[in-house]
């Protein structure tokens, strides 16, 4: 019985730690994101600051990323970006489903904008990348190869599939340089 | 004092999760270097909907739509929540106002997306203090009885979003497949909570599957949740070492229904609550095939390369008890 007690306090703190995000979304592979991007930047986040809509109705952050490479487009060496929800003072604003960051990650971010406006991520959280260590630290990684668009047909996801694996970071931008270079 | 403060905290969340047992993710913040759930903490929520129609859904037609959705949530037996409509307001969904509000909004910059749920929280105490609900403008909606072909299905939506205004994450309970032309579609959902929407035109979202009965009752037990339906908890390891957010699924081949979450510690530890009592199927799988964001907050690392594994044995699940830790075992891909 204590051991089931503590079994239980255990998961519930493990629930409580989870964070999650939630929206429902129209997913795009990774040719539309890279043919509607304004800008495809890979690099570093800097800096996360919180504030006021212009409206002063939400809070949100902008996201300021050292960029390390382009693989579309140009915004400078460093640039800013918003996402929605943030905190500021007693108040914590979550935009289910937007994208969170903290300083020091790495990141292929996908970027939207209208008009003169301060740019945006693409689709919400399907247009970051996380870059990683390979875990025998042989290089860099880029996840959700699933984005990949289907080549012949319609082709079933298929959980467990051997053969969809984390994508090498060299052959994930030579991807999305050709994807983003194509026609529709 | 402090010690004794440290005791309240932990009782409190034995307390506030006296069942055995977990399904679904939740929401969860950090305050004060404890874990706070977002969840309202008194009923009935209220709510406004925005006096703002689309073409082809008037005001009237959202308020009823959206009513549906709320009592569709709060039919469920095992679940105490309840709601009530407190008015038609002219505030827009996503104003940090102190009032919860759902309503259309055209929102250029969150392209791709259907529509979403904010939350407004105090970062002192946690406390939730407004969830909106946002439907973007930008797309062709519906609400007539069997849906219409190229819009969304109003009802469908919202249903899934009531579900995360209550306090619910994604489920991962859904079969998609890649679109030779791009983009990716919804082959199958055993949860109106799993993140990617049906096609246009489909009303199949409408009803709540048991694994979102399993969550919002896991959220707000009442009645005789915790008695007579059962659980399922035991640990995943790859390589003889744990793993974390390894989905497992519990199938009941008797009705055909199906729960499902996560290991979510350090440990490989799993616990699926809100299981009729009998004979289970279990089944791990990697979420390979999902943004791992719409499901975890990044800082979690989940190990996704492994093969599909079942548990070598059907498992009983006992009325109002657990089945006891089962061990499942899973290979590198």
């Amino acid at each position: 019985m204590i051991r089931k007690l503590f079994t239980v306090l255990a998961l519930s703190i493990l629930l409580y730690a989870l964070p999650v995000r939630a929206t429902v979304v129209i997913p795009a592979d990774l040719g539309e994101l890279s043919r509607d991007a304004l800008a495809i930047a890979r690099g570093r986040v800097a800096a996360l600051d919180a504030q006021w809509t212009e409206d002063h109705g939400t809070i949100e952050t902008m996201v300021t990323l050292e960029v390390e490479s382009y693989l579309k487009g140009s915004l400078g060496s460093t640039l800013r970006f918003r996402v929605p929800g943030g905190e500021l003072g007693r108040f914590r604003s979550i935009v289910v489903g937007a994208p969170e960051f903290a300083v020091n990650q790495r990141i292929v971010v996908f970027l939207g904008a209208r008009g003169p406006s301060v740019p945006h991520v693409l689709g919400l959280n399907q247009g970051v990348f996380h870059v990683s260590r390979a875990a025998d630290n042989s290089g860099w990684l880029v996840t959700s190869p699933v984005m990949m668009p289907a080549t012949a047909g319609n082709v079933r996801v298929v959980r467990g599939d051997p053969a969809r694996r984390p994508l090498a970071l060299d052959q994930f931008e030579q991807t999305v340089r050709s994807l983003a270079g194509a026609t529709k | 004092m402090r010690r004794a403060f440290t005791a309240l905290v932990i009782a409190s969340l034995v307390l506030g999760h006296s069942s055995s047992a977990h399904a679904y993710l939740k929401f969860g913040v950090p305050i004060g270097g404890q874990q706070v759930t977002v969840k309202w903490a008194q009923t009935p929520v209220r709510y406004f909907v925005s006096d703002t129609g689309v073409p082809g859904v008037s005001a009237v037609d959202f308020q009823n739509a959206v009513g549906r959705a709320f009592a569709t949530w709060q039919a469920v037996p095992t679940a105490s929540i309840t709601y009530q409509l407190a008015g038609v307001t002219s505030a827009l969904p996503g104003s940090d106002d102190g009032s919860s509000v759902l309503g259309f909004r055209s929102r250029p910059d969150l392209d791709r997306v259907l529509a979403s749920t904010s939350f407004l929280i105090d970062s002192t105490t946690g406390a939730l203090i407004e969830s909106d609900i946002f439907f973007n403008s930008a797309f062709q909606w519906s609400t007539a009885a069997a849906g219409e072909t190229g819009r969304y299905d109003l009802e469908s939506i919202a249903l899934h979003e009531i579900g995360h205004f209550s306090g619910l994450g994604h489920s991962a309970l859904g079969e998609t497949e890649m679109i030779s032309t791009g983009g990716r579609r919804v082959l199958s959902a055993e949860a109106v909570m799993f993140p990617i929407a049906f096609a246009p035109g489909s009303i199949a979202a409408r009803t709540l599957k048991a694994d979102d009965i399993a969550g919002i009752s896991d959220l707000y037990p009442d009645g005789d949740f915790q008695t007579t339906d059962g659980s399922l908890s035991g640990t995943v390891t790859k390589d003889g070492q744990p793993l974390f957010g390894a989905h497992v699924v519990a199938f009941d081949p008797a009705s055909g229904s199906m729960v499902a979450s996560f290991t979510l510690n350090a440990q490989g530890q799993f616990s699926i609550g809100g299981l009729s009592p009998g004979p289970h199927v279990v089944r791990v799988e990697p979420l390979d095939d999902a943004d791992i964001d719409s499901f975890f907050d990044s800082s979690h690392t989940v190990d996704i390369d492994f093969k599909v594994a079942f548990f070598d044995q059907v498992v009983a699940v006992p009325k109002g008890g657990d089945s006891g830790q089962i061990a499942l075992k899973v290979v590198h891909k």
